[in-house]
């Protein structure tokens, strides 16, 4: 069977399906790296979203596969032997399957050196999510197969591919009803999402995805395999059998959580000593990187009246309800991880955590006057602002001159006073000029 | 005239042309009755001609090409024909959707993309082959639709397909393209295969 599987291997086109598994799937999440460099759950959703290309690819790389014989002239010669076809249509399912799979493997073991430096917090749903996309396309490369067999004219693996990505671009909750549970359960590219470092995929969710591509896998092997009329009609029934298991697993209606939050990785893991700086669970591999430059912003905040005392990542989200209060004695942060896998925008990291006078986070629905957040911090580090003509640069730069001009002691009031006011979410400007009253 | 009938019997052509117009009649009532819209969203228009200009890439080989070499025939003057007809069949059977309902453009957009991936199953046709030569469009083309790249003279032609009308560099690149198709597969022809593959 070994020899039989290696021959298959050489002689399909399971080899050029991988090949072009790899080369799609690497350019295309390497065109934007920033888009997943930030974790492990961020790298399967990625891929899975670029689906909509790889798995068009994969259903026209099986069509093309079943005109093998056709193409070689020996399509008569074959069905004359006395071999049962789905004994001669095994080795090469097997071989397209393992191609399908592994091609999807490799393109995510590819992001394994570029952010295995800084990403620590591996879930199990991160598994099941890369299994769903590598199952999708060994679902595609099948179907793909049998519909090749079915119509085996040279036009039909570009046609099948058209048509594999035009379904998957129609597979939108809109056409479905407003039934995002529907979209998420039929289109291996939905369901997932990249608005937020802490998003995950649901088990259930993934569950039934599996059940339904499984379904669609095992119609094209029997398509393919089929002789008669009655069992290719037959092979509706894995199809009905995997949608209908899907339904009963999938949460339905109000009852599907368009964007789950996983809170295991909003949990905050703090560095050792004093005083305390802690980061989520999601970005604990850059705590080495932040607790000195949180510690250097909660040093100079020492000289205020009353001043914070420790530093916290702010891991509220926009998808979810706060679930982090803010508190006068802590200074919240956000953590930006560029295309590389490590810390946006280092040196500046500190500076940041200092606009507002370290309240920057505070949830006013008006946001904060940046001019004066942005000097503050600049007169707290002891940094001149550049002095550019233009806004908003030129109002930073003559807030910073007027604290500046100060004697310490009162420009030490101010900020405070502004710190305060960024707290109760009042107005820093008015703060800044009337000083502690 | 009745070489002229022998040829495209040959290559299957009037198969192709049905293929061809099915297509485009296809996803010309899909539109006309799924959307109120009288313009056809771009991507689909791309997709359109696409599956226009792969319908009609089998008719660049013939059943058995080795011994069509051998007919001492001007063939490079034919192939270029070929080549030219087929544009011309894909650009008429999108645009003629102009005069209805359901309009299928704009039409330089049509014109530029049926030329550039012309020329490169042409040029496919001539190096890899008739059989896979429906390859690297599809590929090229899906991928354009799907990575978002920045807005740069080089992204410009690498996504040249989805780019707007009055884009330069993706209008050169589909007149490289088309030109470098026309001029490969019109000198060098379909290549030689095996005669085991002579049917595709």
């Amino acid at each position: 069977m070994t020899r039989v599987l290696r021959t298959e291997l050489r002689r399909s086109s399971a080899g050029a399906l991988f090949l072009v598994l790899l080369v799609a799937g690497v350019g295309l999440l390497y065109s934007a790296p920033d888009v997943w460099a930030y974790g492990w759950m961020p790298v399967a959703m990625a891929e899975r979203q670029y689906l909509i290309l790889l798995w068009p690819l994969a259903l026209a790389a099986g069509a093309w596969q079943s005109r093998r014989e056709q193409r070689s002239n020996v399509a008569e010669l074959f069905a004359s032997t006395s071999r049962p076809l789905p004994q001669r249509v095994a080795p090469t399912l097997a071989v397209m399957a393992v191609a399908a799979a592994s091609g999807y493997l490799v393109v995510a073991a590819t992001t394994v050196p570029w952010i295995a430096h800084s990403a620590r917090y591996l879930p199990t749903a991160v598994f099941a999510v890369v299994a769903v996309g590598a199952l999708s396309l060994v679902a595609a490369a099948w179907l793909g197969m049998a519909i090749g067999r079915l119509v085996p004219s040279p036009a039909t693996a570009p046609v099948v591919a058209v048509a594999g990505i035009a379904v998957l671009l129609i597979l939108t909750p809109p056409v479905l009803g407003g039934r995002t549970w529907l979209a998420a359960m039929l289109s291996p590219t939905r369901g997932i999402g990249l608005f937020s470092d802490f998003r995950t995929v649901s088990g259930r969710v993934s569950a039934a995805q599996a059940l339904w591509l499984a379904g669609v896998a095992v119609t094209g092997t029997v398509l393919l395999a089929a002789g008669k009329r009655l069992t290719r009609v037959a092979a509706l029934i894995p199809l009905l059998l995997g949608a209908g298991a899907a339904l009963a697993v999938i949460p339905q209606g109000s009852a599907y959580v368009d964007s789950p939050i996983d809170r295991v990785a909003q949990q905050l893991v703090c560095a050792e000593g004093s005083p305390r700086v802690c980061v989520s669970r999601a970005h604990a591999g850059l705590l080495d990187v932040v607790t000195p430059r949180a510690r250097e912003a909660l040093r100079l905040l020492a000289r205020l009246p009353d001043p914070p005392t420790s530093a916290v990542e702010d891991v509220n989200t926009f998808l979810d309800e706060h679930v982090q209060p803010y508190r006068a004695d802590t200074v919240m942060f956000r953590i930006e991880i560029g295309g590389d896998g490590r810390l946006l925008n280092p040196d500046s990291f500190a500076m940041r955590m200092l606009y507002a006078g370290g309240m920057s986070e505070a949830p006013c629905p008006d946001g904060l006057d940046p001019a004066v957040s942005i000097a503050v911090a600049h007169w707290l580090m002891g940094e001149e602002p550049p002095a550019a003509a233009a806004e908003p640069d030129a109002d930073i730069h003559s807030v910073w001159a007027g604290l500046h001009a100060l004697p310490e002691q009162a420009a030490i009031d101010r900020v405070a006073a502004v710190r305060k006011a960024a707290l109760a979410c009042g107005d820093l400007a008015e703060a800044l000029a009337g000083g502690t009253a | 005239m009745r070489w002229l009938t022998l040829y495209l019997r040959s290559r299957q052509a009037p198969l192709a042309l049905i293929l061809a117009a099915g297509c485009v009649a296809l996803l010309w009532a899909l539109w006309s009755a799924f959307s109120d819209d009288r313009d056809v969203d771009v991507p689909m228009v791309i997709l359109t001609v696409l599956l226009t200009v792969a319908t009609l890439t089998a008719t660049l080989g013939g059943p058995d090409d080795a011994l069509e070499r051998t007919g001492s025939l001007p063939w490079l003057p034919r192939r270029a024909a070929h080549v030219l007809v087929a544009f011309a069949v894909v650009v008429l059977l999108v645009l003629v959707t102009q005069a209805t309902g359901a309009r299928f453009g704009p039409a330089w957009l049509v014109v530029r993309d049926a030329a550039g991936l012309s020329g490169l199953t042409a040029l496919g046709a001539a190096t890899v082959g008739v059989a896979r030569s429906w390859f690297p469009p599809i590929a090229w083309t899906l991928a354009s639709i799907t990575v978002a790249l920045p807005d740069k003279t080089w992204a410009d032609v690498a996504t040249w397909q989805v780019q707007p009308p009055g884009n330069r560099p993706a209008a050169i690149t589909a007149g490289v393209l088309a030109a470098g198709g026309l001029l490969v597969y019109a000198v060098l022809g379909p290549t030689r295969r095996a005669p085991a593959e002579a049917a595709q």
